[in-house]
């Protein structure tokens, strides 16, 4: 049979959500909710000076001096 | 020649997903920065071999890892070196406290092997596709997908969390649907 190769919609996957999105740990899952609370929690906004600094440094020696070893 | 006052910003941008994914891989914070800071030269370094367009998040991922893993090598041979298997169980976890639920979860996490770790990370938490994952892992999708799973029976086990069926229908109305079907 031909033209089998096109994927069926998805059946029970109606939650607006990307395809690629879709999976055991979505919205419906307990693991996957406290992963994500988990996550939030370290995704702080905030960027510490270190690194701007270290990524001004950089930009102004093109060439840096650390990070060489290999 | 890319610009490199976006690659900069790029970056720049990209440092709290950078430190997130650290911390939960080093279970440190203070070697998580470090780990940060490293990837940030090391992707200065390499600027040249990114290719505008595709996904910086992922690149950048890709060589965090890679630092952490070498860096694990090395800290196991100093440990081996030194004797001293006390450094190694020095894990400091970030100043948030979160409820006591969620350190729970941190505790559950924590005990699985790194590969499961990083794979439950990157897809349920990171938002990345199993192929994107895969790219940064070196695996196959099909390696990452069994290393989720098992994550995720994992902490399930772990956390006394029963009654979640893997995908779609609960198990009640999926063992309706197959008997029915059945």
């Amino acid at each position: 049979m031909s033209g089998m190769n096109y994927k069926k919609p998805g059946k029970n996957r109606g939650l607006g959500r990307d395809a690629s999105t879709v999976d055991p740990l979505g919205v419906n899952s307990e693991i996957g909710r406290k992963l994500k609370q988990y996550y939030d929690e370290l995704l702080t906004p905030e960027i510490p000076d270190r690194f701007s600094k270290l990524l001004q440094e950089l930009e102004k020696h093109e060439l840096p001096q650390s990070a060489t070893e290999e | 020649m890319t610009e490199p006052q976006s690659f900069r910003d790029g970056l720049l941008a990209a440092v709290p997903t950078l430190r997130a994914f650290a911390v939960s891989l080093a279970k440190n914070a203070d070697r998580a920065d470090d780990l940060v800071q490293e990837t940030l030269v090391k992707a200065w370094d390499k600027q040249a071999s990114f290719q505008p367009g595709t996904n910086l998040k992922a690149w950048l991922f890709t060589i965090l890892r890679n630092e952490f893993y070498s860096q694990m090598r090395k800290r196991r041979r100093e440990v081996e070196d030194s004797d001293g298997a006390i450094t190694a169980r020095l894990s400091v976890h970030p100043a948030q406290d979160g409820s006591s639920d969620l350190n729970d979860f941190r505790k559950a996490l924590e005990l699985l092997p790194e590969d499961q770790r990083e794979a439950i990370i990157l897809i349920g938490a990171s938002g990345f596709s199993y192929e994107e994952a895969a790219e940064i892992c070196g695996c196959a999708v099909g390696t990452i997908k069994s290393r989720v799973s098992r994550a995720r029976n994992r902490l399930q086990e772990i956390l006394g969390i029963t009654g979640e069926g893997d995908f779609g229908p609960d198990p009640v109305t999926a063992q309706i649907t197959s008997t029915i079907v059945a």
